[in-house]
């Protein structure tokens, strides 16, 4: 599903500009990465996506659907946020009713409810705990059911809020095969990170903000070439591109697989 | 954007840089002089004489006034209008309403006890003003309350805001999974258990969390703490002090002479 932003403002109570003039168009199916310093504006414009926050100018769709007359409960049927911190949404006794909470709310058939549980439960590795108690399971896990719990509403898009902050090399490797995983569904994914490398090797697209504004937008190996404006929002490009362009490659390379093959070359 | 749960205001004053502990007896005396003081007056006095020119001196004036709309006009007009009507004395009734009397004393009376609660909310908002909670404390720990004590105080001071943000942040979460927060009454009360519980999981979490990390830094240890603040205790302070004590005292004799 497509999200079009037009010319999106947003000022906070307390007289903050935190976006000042987002037009963006993220396709259906596209994955995109944005990253920035902390205070540019990430969280405020993806809250923006399912109607969390409404615009003080400017309009966001979400396909059809405009959000500033959409309620929250009907845009959450299109777009599924995971938010930062789990512990901040699990309140079930065990992660199987957690992870039906919200396709209940969704109002989808009993088989179609099971069949989305499963799905979320084996996308997430979780099909031998669903009986445990949320607040048993290491802060790891409890960021896999608070994954399982948005996937489970098989939205169209799906929004991941620092995924991957606190997580050990395993549990990356498991949110990456499951952003891999919705890819594949053809599902519209957004995430907000401050891990570069996760961003280098899981995205096409970054888009960089800073200040509430678009600092760069496109292809992630274009955007990683440019040094100098991403050091504006305080981004370091990822390990292998800085290596690769020390050690004088002439493409900018965002992985293992493209700095090995330069290598081999 | 998190803020302390205070009245507190920043400002480059006179009254700001006196130990807190010379504010809280400021409050206190001025408080004590009104409610034992023999005469009517000694209130709107304190009122128009001590308390007004502090509060411009504290340059805490719009601060003061506006939460004197919010506060002491209901309080004190709560209190006047119920004195007014229920208080079963005098004779020279000037207006009645059904079975309730309102008689000149009863009046007078209202206005007197209205006064004097002006007075003490009064001396405490502009107490609260320019005194920073932590300020305080830390004073009177140095003065021999027990840092517990104050610990609980202060942390309930940040925790507050602290937990308001996080149960909008929860709010905003359970939105995102299709609660419906918005229609019905019967489904507002089905979303009490998803909104309520990770708030209290979360509050114990991060108390036990707290628990340790002032634990980490000796809380409990019996030796003498030194403070990051230094915080000024001059002699004038110590004359404001006695000299309102004085007043208190000198008061009290009077009530209890001429009574």
């Amino acid at each position: 599903m497509k999200i079009e932003i037009n010319d999106l403002r947003f000022i906070y109570p307390t007289g903050l500009e935190a976006l000042q003039g987002i037009s963006l168009i993220i396709e259906s199916g596209e994955q995109v990465a944005i990253v920035g310093q902390n205070g540019a504006g990430k969280t405020t414009l993806v809250r923006h996506f399912n109607g969390l926050l409404q615009p003080t100018a400017g309009s966001i769709l979400i396909g059809d659907w405009d959000t500033k007359i959409t309620s929250v409960a009907k845009l959450a049927s299109r777009v599924g946020y995971v938010f930062q911190n789990p512990d901040e949404q699990l309140f079930s006794k065990d992660v199987g009713t957690e992870v039906k909470f919200g396709p209940r709310n969704l109002g989808y058939s009993k088989d179609k409810t099971d069949e989305l549980v499963k799905r979320a439960l084996t996308l997430t590795e979780l099909s031998d705990k669903t009986e445990t108690n949320p607040y048993d399971l290491s802060p790891t896990w409890r960021k896999m059911v608070a994954l399982a719990s948005v996937i489970s509403m098989d939205t169209p898009i799906v929004i991941f809020d620092e995924p991957t902050t606190g997580q050990d090399a395993l549990s990356i490797a498991r949110i990456a095969h499951v952003i891999a995983e919705l890819r594949r569904e053809g599902k519209t994914v957004v995430t907000i990170t401050h891990d570069i490398d996760f961003c280098a090797e899981n995205f096409e697209r970054v888009i960089a903000l800073s200040e509430g504004r678009i600092l760069l937008d496109g292809v992630a190996a274009n955007i990683f070439g440019q040094e100098e404006v991403l050091a504006q929002t305080f981004v370091d490009p990822p390990q292998l591109t800085r290596l690769g362009k020390k050690l004088g490659f002439k493409e900018t390379v965002r992985n293992q697989e493209e700095f090995l093959n330069i290598l081999r070359k | 954007m998190h803020e302390r749960l205070s009245f507190f205001v920043k400002r480059d004053s006179a009254l700001h840089p006196l130990n807190p502990l010379t504010k809280i007896v400021l409050a206190l005396g001025i408080i004590l002089v009104s409610i034992f003081s023999p005469w009517y007056w000694t209130s709107h006095v304190l009122l128009l004489v001590v308390i007004v020119p502090l509060v411009f001196i504290g340059k805490v004036a719009t601060e003061y006034f506006t939460s004197a709309l919010r506060l002491i006009l209901p309080a004190a007009g709560f209190i006047f209008f119920m004195q007014a009507f229920f208080q079963p004395i005098g004779q020279t009734v000037i207006f009645n309403f059904w079975f309730l009397d309102i008689t000149q004393e009863s009046l007078l009376f209202a206005f007197r006890i209205a006064t004097r609660i002006t007075v003490m909310i009064s001396a405490f908002t502009l107490f609260l003003l320019t005194t920073h909670p932590s300020e305080l404390m830390s004073d009177l720990t140095r003065r021999g309350l027990p840092p517990q004590f104050a610990y609980v105080i202060i942390s309930t001071l940040q925790i507050l805001p602290q937990m308001q943000a996080k149960a909008q942040t929860i709010i905003a979460a359970q939105r995102s999974r299709g609660l419906d927060t918005e229609s019905t009454f019967f489904k507002r009360i089905g979303s009490v258990v998803p909104l309520v519980s990770p708030l209290v999981f979360g509050s114990l979490v991060e108390v036990e969390e707290r628990a340790i990390a002032i634990e980490a830094r000796g809380f409990t240890s019996k030796k003498a703490k030194t403070s990051l603040y230094e915080i000024s205790d001059r002699s004038s302070d110590k004359f404001i002090r006695w000299g309102l004590v004085i007043f208190v005292i000198i008061s009290i004799v009077l009530k209890l002479w001429l009574s």
